[in-house]
């Protein structure tokens, strides 16, 4: 937010949130860990390093598994939205999970060998020509390395500098990654097993990411309407918005405006929040100000700035009202610019 | 290109991205981002990133100190291209696991066959 | 209409009264998540077989054979490595000895090192110089039993003989291919693990057809199973598979 930068932002929420996720990774490690040999009760245990990559491989790649769900699940639900709010952390605990996993391999399975590690593995195995065999390993690299480019670029400096479009361009490698790492692990821990489970896990990994995100996109292709750039646009009657809430239009030219209303009065500003270009109309009016459904940052409708301190600001859009119709002008303002806002009861262009 | 070639590359990479960093995080930050001067200590965590992708850094930056910022881009989610990616993705992903199923090899256990004699 | 509205949640206020039960489920829910799936995912591994390193240090004496890998046929043995077998060599980490043992083929040679053992195949890592193998030329070298079984049509997985004999548990398998063909270019011998066993034993040491080493032809092929032919011979106790490159195929 516009006050100084500061490493991370922590608050009782992100601190639970963080508690919640060390928990279960430690969790989930500790049984694998700790018990799994228990159990199996194998006459001489699988080697520790291995077993211990497998640990936090299969972690990581649920890890993965859950985040990329949490977006569409927040979509379908906005019960769900809490899980969003810190998905950063999520991702970078991931990221220190992977680096653990690849570790173990390169300490293990590339490790003793009259090759250096990083050659090894670009060498070892090069059956590229073959599905089966196929070297499996330089899907995990990709995945990896997207990992730690996300992991790097995650501190809301990067948000401003780059601007939120070209970041979420950059973070949307995580999909390819995720492609790559089911991949990674479809090509490789699938093959090695006699047990159904391990493919029980990646088919319902794999098959509900897919799913959430399919129903999301349908709920959201059937809420939404666009409409073409005339000079002025229609949105709807005045009183299908309800109190403090917005609708949401679509332009044309790509652009999403938020048409609020604060009791009798309206007010339009850009959809896309200044931080990470949330949905600025799939949130509500809290204490006078828009609140990003995301995380929480604030805009006044009337001139799309934040209150004091923060210095952050949105488009604003000029309104008018035709009878008991919103009337848009979808050329935007530049971010901050003061409009008027249309009252019920006020009349005309 | 063999593996020592692309590893070395790599190097360099990382090298100029530490060099970029150093002159970034020093004097350039506090030119662009009015809510970096002063505050120093979040710096290092930047040091990773701009090692990684210092070319779209060194862009960003003469953007942003020509002041040539193209405000509307930034209210502008790039969600058509999101849409395009998991309607490739619902494909992809279920072909994927379901190409790893069905090249899994189950142990052989064919009997050894033996097609000559000893000599 | 408000009240119908999911409570907004907003990070830095506390969380809203209606959303407090959903949040204490979805808690409770992952963190049950993910201890089951660990508890899945850990106790279905399979067994990765009783291979291992043997306990002590053994120091044996034999007579050496390079080709098509280096081996030793004991004519000394240790409380744990009996006269009579023959065991494959490695030296430490991914190497092979094949430098090492060059100028003594055929020669008698007392080695020392860690063995390790799975089913009726052995291996020896040596120690390092002199300690580890020790020429003993002077000595007189018997005789190595050869003989011809055949030429043979096999299923099978070639491995590194080195992990397979319980230097990595599991030692086999497409997720330690990379592992297999590391070892297999650091000189370690090849072994393949034969469906059934053939004339007895289960495992055989890989050669070409004309009893020299296959390393490189094999790489593509490591860690799958496959169906290959060639000729078998017994050296000594152990079964050498001279296999022909061209007759390996992956099976379906």
């Amino acid at each position: 937010m516009s006050v100084k930068y500061i490493p991370v932002q922590w608050n009782t929420n992100k601190w639970i949130y963080d508690i919640v996720l060390i928990l279960s990774v430690g969790i989930y490690l500790w049984i694998f860990i700790e018990w799994g040999p228990v159990l199996l009760d194998h006459g001489k245990p699988v080697t520790p390093q291995i077993h211990n990559a497998r640990a936090f491989g299969s972690c990581a790649f649920l890890m993965l598994t859950l985040i990329l769900c949490i977006g569409p699940a927040a979509r379908l639900n906005q019960k769900f939205l809490p899980l969003l709010y810190n998905r950063r952390h999520f991702g970078v605990l991931t990221l220190f999970v992977a680096l653990t996993h690849v570790g173990y391999i390169l300490d293990w399975y590339y490790a003793f060998s009259p090759t250096p590690k990083l050659e090894g593995v670009l060498t070892a195995n090069t059956s590229f020509g073959r599905v089966l065999g196929f070297p499996f390993e330089v899907f995990g690299i990709f995945g990896l390395v997207v990992l730690l480019l996300l992991a790097v670029t995650s501190h809301d400096f990067w948000l401003k500098f780059l601007t939120p479009r070209l970041w979420k361009r950059l973070h949307m490698l995580l999909y390819p990654a995720y492609a790559a790492l089911v991949a990674h692990v479809a090509l490789g821990a699938l093959q090695d097993q006699t047990s159904p489970w391990r493919a029980i896990f990646i088919l319902f990994s794999a098959g509900g990411v897919t799913a959430l995100h399919a129903a999301a996109f349908l709920k959201e292709a059937r809420s939404e309407t666009t409409v073409s750039l005339n000079d002025w646009i229609t949105v709807c009657d005045a009183d299908d918005i309800e109190d403090g809430f917005a609708r949401v239009v679509r332009l044309e030219n790509g652009e999403r405006v938020a048409v609020f209303r604060s009791g009798e009065s309206f007010s339009a500003i850009s959809n896309a929040c200044a931080h990470q270009n949330g949905p600025l109309g799939e949130g509500r009016i809290v204490d006078g100000c828009v609140t990003c459904p995301w995380h929480g940052f604030q805009y006044r409708v009337s001139d799309g700035c934040s209150p004091e301190p923060f210095t952050e600001r949105v488009p604003t859009y000029n309104l008018a009202l035709d009878g008991a119709k919103i009337m848009l002008n979808p050329d935007a303002n530049p971010p901050g610019t003061p409009t008027t806002p249309v009252s019920l009861g006020e009349n005309g262009k | 290109m063999t593996a020592a070639t692309l590893l070395t590359i790599a190097e360099y990479w990382l090298i100029i991205g530490a060099i970029c960093a150093a002159v970034f995080l020093t004097f350039g930050i506090d030119r662009i981002d009015e809510d970096a001067r002063g505050s120093y200590i979040f710096r290092p965590l930047l040091v990773p990133g701009v090692m990684l992708i210092w070319p779209l850094v060194l862009w960003r930056w003469q953007v942003l100190e020509r002041e040539r910022d193209n405000w509307k881009l930034r209210h502008l989610p790039e969600r058509k291209a999101h849409t395009a990616i998991w309607s490739a993705l619902c494909l992809v992903l279920p072909l994927i696991v379901l190409l790893g199923l069905a090249v899994r090899q189950t142990p052989p256990d064919g009997a050894p066959i033996k097609l000559e004699e000893a000599r | 209409m408000s009240e119908n509205r999911t409570p907004f949640f907003v990070g830095y206020l506390s969380a809203p009264k209606g959303l407090r039960s959903f949040l204490l489920v979805s808690i409770v829910s992952m963190l049950l998540f993910f201890a089951g799936v660990g508890w899945l995912l850990a106790t279905t591994q399979p067994d990765p077989g009783s291979a291992g390193f043997l306990p002590g240090r053994q120091t044996l004496i034999g007579v050496l054979e390079n080709k098509p890998y280096p081996m030793l046929h004991v004519t000394e043995g240790s409380n744990r490595i009996s006269t009579g077998t023959t065991v494959l060599l490695s030296g430490g980490g991914k190497r092979g000895v094949q430098s090492r043992g060059k100028d003594l083929e055929g020669a008698v040679v007392r080695i020392s090192g860690q063995a390790l053992a799975r089913g009726d195949l052995q291996m020896i890592q040596l120690r390092g110089g002199m300690q580890g193998l020790a020429d003993m030329s002077d000595t007189e070298a018997p005789g190595i039993d050869v003989e011809d079984l055949g030429k043979w049509r096999l299923q099978g997985e070639i491995c590194d003989g080195k992990c397979l004999a319980g230097a990595m548990r599991p030692g086999t398998g497409l997720a330690h291919k990379a592992c297999a063909n590391l070892c297999l270019t650091g000189g370690v011998p090849p072994v393949f693990v034969s469906s059934q066993p053939v004339e007895g034993s289960e495992f055989l040491l890989v050669g070409n057809a004309n009893g020299e080493p296959l390393t490189e032809q094999l790489l593509d092929y490591t860690a799958l199973f496959v169906e290959a032919e060639g000729r078998i011979e017994r050296r000594g106790s152990l079964l050498v598979f001279l296999m022909d490159p061209t007759t390996v195929r992956p099976l379906p």
